[in-house]
């Protein structure tokens, strides 16, 4: 339909209308816009299984292994965190919301490890650029947890032993 | 005593069919756009966790919802007026269905009784009368609310009416020719017979420009899109309803729908024969009403036996989908329609041979026209909503000069050329 | 003077001058890779990593150990030197272990910052065939050592050796397995032990105290002058998120060189310490309990008109207190509110051994400002004398009865005591009023250092939040003796005391990076190299 809001009509503020009677009322355009919606309809009608929507909280999206999802610390073989508490994590994180504390390791091969390990999920924007720069793969986002809802501010703040038992099956925050 | 008695019931059987057909309406809207735009739509309420019905609970649990909101009125609106409003919207909405006829006489020995609820001469003039009242509630719960955005809903609304009233009432004075009468009943008993012997002889044959002018008047008279302009969230967020809540946005929102209603009862009634069945009048019913009677339980049968076939089909496909009471449903639902295949079937091996007699035959009549305007009905019900969905909404002065300078002129030629015709024709 | 080209344009420079440094001013300030230069040692030549190209001579050459001569043509860009880099960067990886994620030199080591520009970027060496060396000794009270990371360029051993002169640190074993490490028996204890730390390019050798407390890029630095003793080190305090983390010497030649001595650099700890005075105190029935400010005030104006028609004001300074808090006790309270100037300090407490080095007798930073401006040294008997029922004491930062009895008992003969201070103490638990003020870390200021050297320093971190700076109680202090003061500002003070006194003229121009010295002579003490 050739009308724009540029056109003259709008220029002149309605002095005389250039267009046709039909079109003025757009007959032809509307049956055919109805005709569109009911094939539409009707077809859903029938074919309501094969509806592209995914029934949510019942049915989960599977996407995939490159999901970058909740965060976990991955441990060694003892148990102990394999993070070196580097910082490396932190200070590459665009939205700033890693925070740790380190501390000395008795351990001779290890040295260091985290004291404390905080990340505040409502300001990571999971970007996964912390998981790219630990250089101990310590730090993993393939939890598979994308919902991340919690109902205070507080409980999103989690804590190195939260992240280091955090699993699918683990506990939400 | 008993013409009250009467009277009453037939308010009564308008009412619920009115709030019946509206909890459907607010279903098909939300379910229809969904169909359309291709979602799926409302689907988790339930009853006992199990029931969901496609999502016809919602409306049930949406107005349980509104009823036990907190009721908030805004700290500078007039109260009374603003109070007001909704009530009228309502109500104006509610009255105009008294000069509907929903069916053709009962008659009960020597007793006639016709079913509509008001025998007014005036008919179709208090349609014109009563539809113009109601951008009062409009106006008023605008003006009332005292905020800029009701207020210019309101205004708007209000140009919208008295611009499109005038198309209505020509092409209902176009139809006064045609059939000679303003009451609707006995337009819609006009339209009974049969034109050219193989049409039936419906307004919408006789005056096809005047049923779109009707039409297109009809959809700006109720607010509705492409001519909601009263409401344009876009530039007035709600429109003239923004500072309601609870209950009473609750009567705006449902007399939308209840003046759609009544709106699709005249449509069907001015210009689609009303409660008449095409083809068949209230005679050949009543004398064949054994052998419909039959034909109609059989394909009932048929029908319920296809549903609840249909639905264990899917019971089965879907059982442990959700992984819990929601499999039930179509159990259920295919359990409850195969019982009425089985009251179907009994009643067809019970009752035959079908001899109803002249009271029954009657009674049988009656409810099949009903039953056919309720259908017609309920058709342009969805035709609003269809609507809705497929246009977008015109710009302010896209309507103005829809109104004015296109509907205007042809209800005027519209009307003009039927009367020389009806003169000719005389 | 001596004509030489570098990297194609013409300089000149002394003849004799280390060509390292003549470099360094031809780069515009970028210096040559290196490890083992450093200006305040010996020349070692050991890291090789400083090549240049010197035209007329075959092989490259090493600027750190070769001097100007006239018509020398020197490049230290071409492909050559930078090549020959590059290799050299990679014998030092040889047996490095890159563990820098644990490693406390990430951000200041200049293995990393050298190998982001000369870095090979594959290796050939495998882990496997490294050789291991100690981790994580801990070699003396503040150092810990991983000869691993070690690049060999012996800096450390020459610091012991030259500059303290104690020769704890060597390199023991030959080739691939030459370590680092101290002398048997021996641990590195002496008084400038964590000056290595600085020195030390890479992670080798660490501070205990700062380790693993925080990366090294996330802290921010001032300038600030050490208050540990009166030579007054320049030091650069780092801090982040409102705490301090370390202090580390800033390069003033005229003054400490490049160095500085542990308990300087540890000083930092009383700043966040649990000794604090967080809060503002009022003696009342005998116990000193928290108040706030304008109780303070209207109680000690109260006690004040108290002590009757013949009502004196005490004033004890302290070398301590910047030179504006002293400049301002004098003219405000004593100068126009009449009070009587005892002194600054107890004389010959606060001293030391002077040890020859950096370390001064008088281990207090301000002594010097504090004579300029009129004060003097007073006796405990002198503090009795001057007491009295009708008597108020107001103290500035000086803990009188922690330093001599015979000091705290004269404190019981006044009316009423006042202490302002960063710090509990001795004093300020006798005191009537404590008035909490801000520690050298949380304010600007000046010190004049044993030389009569004026030098500035700045504020790094907030203060408690009840605490004030000391010149704004000192002003307050004057509204109760009813006398306002004429600076309304901290910098009006420095600007009002340069120009009222001859002494301190010299400062009326500002103050310098390196300071600037009072007499205007060069009296500056020439710092003994080893
Ligand atoms: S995913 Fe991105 S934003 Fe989130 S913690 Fe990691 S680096 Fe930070
Ligand atoms: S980068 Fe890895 S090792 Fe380093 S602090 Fe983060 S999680 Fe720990
Ligand atoms: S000294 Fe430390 S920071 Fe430097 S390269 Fe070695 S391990 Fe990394
Ligand atoms: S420990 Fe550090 S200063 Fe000492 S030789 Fe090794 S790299 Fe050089
Ligand atoms: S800096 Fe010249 S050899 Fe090390």
């Amino acid at each position: 339909m050739p009308y724009s809001i540029h056109g003259p009509q709008a220029a002149t503020g309605g002095k005389g209308s250039r267009m046709r009677g039909a079109e003025l009322w757009y007959l032809k355009e509307i049956f055919r816009g109805m005709y569109v919606t009911a094939r539409h309809f009707l077809t859903n009608v029938f074919h309501m299984a094969d509806m592209p929507t995914l029934q949510y909280p019942d049915e989960k999206p599977n996407y995939g292994p490159w999901l970058r999802s909740r965060h976990r610390l991955m441990k060694r073989e003892d148990g102990t965190p394999r993070c070196v508490a580097c910082q490396m994590c932190s200070t590459v994180c665009p939205s700033d919301c890693i925070s740790i504390v380190a501390m000395e390791d008795d351990r001779p091969d290890v040295e260091k490890r985290p004291e404390t390990f905080t990340i505040d999920l409502l300001r990571c924007v999971y970007c996964g650029m912390c998981v790219e720069a630990c250089p101990c793969d310590a730090i993993r986002m393939d939890t598979g947890i994308f919902e991340i809802a919690a109902d205070s501010r507080e409980k999103f703040v989690v804590d190195l032993d939260f992240l280091l038992n955090n699993t699918t099956d683990g506990v939400k925050p | 005593m008993a013409e009250i008695a009467w009277a009453l019931g037939k308010i009564l059987f308008m009412l619920v069919f009115v709030f019946t057909v509206l909890v459907v309406m607010i279903w098909g809207e939300r379910k229809g756009s969904a169909f359309i735009q291709d979602r799926i739509g409302p689907n988790r309420a339930s009853i006992g966790g199990v029931i969901r019905l496609g999502g016809l609970v919602h409306p049930v649990a949406d107005v349980l919802k509104l009823l036990f909101k907190e009721d908030l009125v805004p700290g500078a609106v007039n109260r009374f007026f603003y109070t007001m409003a909704p009530f009228v919207v309502m109500v104006i909405a509610l009255v105009t269905f008294a000069v509907l006829p929903f069916g053709d006489a009962i008659y009960l020995g020597d007793k006639v009784i016709p079913l509509r609820i008001a025998d007014l001469d005036v008919g179709i003039l208090y349609l014109l009368a009563i539809t113009s009242l109601s951008v009062y509630g409009i106006v008023l719960a605008g003006w009332a609310s005292n905020n800029k955005y009701t207020f210019l809903g309101g205004i708007r609304s209000t140009a919208q009416m008295i611009s499109y009233e005038i198309n209505m009432g020509l092409a209902v004075l176009a139809l006064l020719l045609v059939y000679g009468s303003t009451r609707v009943d006995a337009m819609v008993v006009e339209q009974g017979q049969l034109l050219f012997g193989f049409l039936p002889r419906w307004g919408v044959f006789l005056q096809p420009l005047g049923f779109v002018l009707f039409l297109t008047s009809v959809f700006a008279e109720t607010n509705r899109t492409p001519f909601d302009l009263a409401e344009g969230e876009s530039e007035l967020v709600s429109g003239y309803n923004i500072e309601y809540s609870s209950m009473k946005f609750a009567l705006f929102f449902m007399a939308e729908y209840a003046s759609m209603i009544v709106a699709a009862g005249f449509i069907s009634s001015l210009y689609f024969g009303g409660w008449q069945v095409p083809w068949l009048d209230t005679i050949t019913l009543r004398e064949h009403a054994g052998t419909f009677l039959g034909v109609s339980l059989w394909v009932g049968a048929v029908f319920n036996l296809l549903f609840a076939a249909l639905l264990w089909k899917r019971y089965r496909r879907e059982r442990g989908l959700l992984g819990d009471r929601r499999e039930l449903e179509p159990l259920v639902l295919g359990i409850v329609f195969f019982i009425l295949a089985l009251v179907c079937l009994g009643a067809v091996v019970i009752a035959s041979p079908w001899n109803l007699g002249e009271q029954g035959a009657a009674h049988f009549a009656t409810v099949v026209q009903v039953l056919s305007f309720i259908l017609k009905t309920l058709f342009f019900s969805w035709l609003f909503i269809w609507v809705r969905w497929t246009l977008p909404r015109f710009r302010y002065d896209q309507l103005m000069k829809l109104g004015w300078q296109l509907m205007l002129p042809l209800g005027l030629l519209n009307f003009f050329v039927t009367a020389a015709v009806v003169l000719l024709a005389r | 003077m001596a004509k030489i080209i570098i990297d194609g344009k013409e300089w000149e420079f002394e003849e004799g001058m280390n060509l390292f440094e003549a470099c360094t001013i031809a780069r515009g300030g970028e210096k040559l890779p290196h490890f083992c230069y450093h200006p305040g040692l010996p020349v070692a030549g050991v890291c090789r990593m400083c090549q240049v190209e010197i035209e007329g001579v075959p092989k490259l050459q090493i600027a750190c150990n070769s001097t100007v001569r006239d018509g020398m043509v020197v490049n230290t860009r071409s492909e050559r030197v930078e090549n020959t880099v590059r290799q050299i960067l990679e014998f030092h990886l040889l047996n490095h272990p890159v563990d820098c994620p644990i490693c406390d030199q990430v951000g200041e080591c200049a293995l990393q910052d050298q190998y982001m520009k000369y870095g090979l970027y594959e290796t050939d060496v495998d882990v496997g065939d490294k050789v291991m060396k100690h981790k994580a000794q801990a070699i003396g009270e503040h150092v810990m050592l991983d000869a691993e990371r070690c690049v060999l360029c012996s800096r450390c051993v020459r610091f012991t050796e030259h500059i303290t002169k104690t020769n704890e640190m060597g390199i023991f074993n030959r080739g691939n397995h030459s370590e680092v490490g101290v002398a048997p028996g021996l641990s590195l204890d002496n008084d400038y032990s964590m000056c290595v730390v600085d020195l030390c390019p890479v992670g080798a050798l660490t501070s205990r105290d700062f380790r693993f407390r925080k990366r090294v890029y996330r802290l921010s630095s001032v300038d600030s002058v050490c208050p540990g003793c009166a030579t007054g080190c320049n030091m650069r305090i780092e801090y982040a998120d409102g705490v301090i983390y370390r202090q580390k010497p800033r390069t003033n030649l005229a003054v400490n060189e490049y160095w500085m001595c542990d308990q300087g650099r540890l000083l930092y700890k009383h700043v966040g310490g649990d000794d604090r005075l967080e809060e503002p105190f009022v003696r009342e029935d005998g116990e000193l309990s928290p108040v706030g400010w304008d109780h303070l005030w209207s109680a000690l104006k109260a006690r004040w008109e108290g002590l009757g028609e013949s009502r004196r004001l005490v004033l004890v300074g302290s070398p301590h207190a910047t030179l504006e808090e002293l400049y301002g006790l004098k003219s405000l309270l004593a100068d126009a509110a009449g009070g009587r100037v005892l002194g600054h300090r107890l004389d010959g407490t606060e001293m030391d051994r002077d040890d020859g080095f950096l370390m001064a007798a008088d281990r207090t930073p301000n002594d010097q400002g504090a004579r300029r401006l009129g004060y003097e040294a007073f006796t405990a008997s002198e503090l009795h004398d001057a007491g009295g029922e009708d008597a108020l004491l107001v103290i500035l930062d000086n803990d009188l009865a922690g330093l001599d009895e015979a000091a705290a008992e004269a404190l019981g003969s006044y009316g009423a005591v006042a202490y302002l201070g960063w710090r509990e103490n001795a004093t300020s638990r006798v005191a009537d009023f404590v008035l909490p003020g801000l520690s050298y870390a949380e304010k600007d200021g000046v010190f004049v250092n044993k030389d009569g050297r004026a030098q500035r320093f700045f504020k790094a971190v907030d203060g408690p939040r009840q605490a004030r700076e000391d010149w704004r109680l000192i002003a307050e202090l004057g509204e109760i003796f009813g006398h306002t003061p004429t600076w309304r500002a901290h910098h009006d003070l420095l600007s009002e005391l340069s120009a009222r006194l001859d002494a301190f003229g010299a400062l009326a121009g500002g103050i310098g990076e390196e300071g600037t010295l009072l007499d205007g002579d060069s009296a500056a003490k020439e710092v003994e190299r080893g």
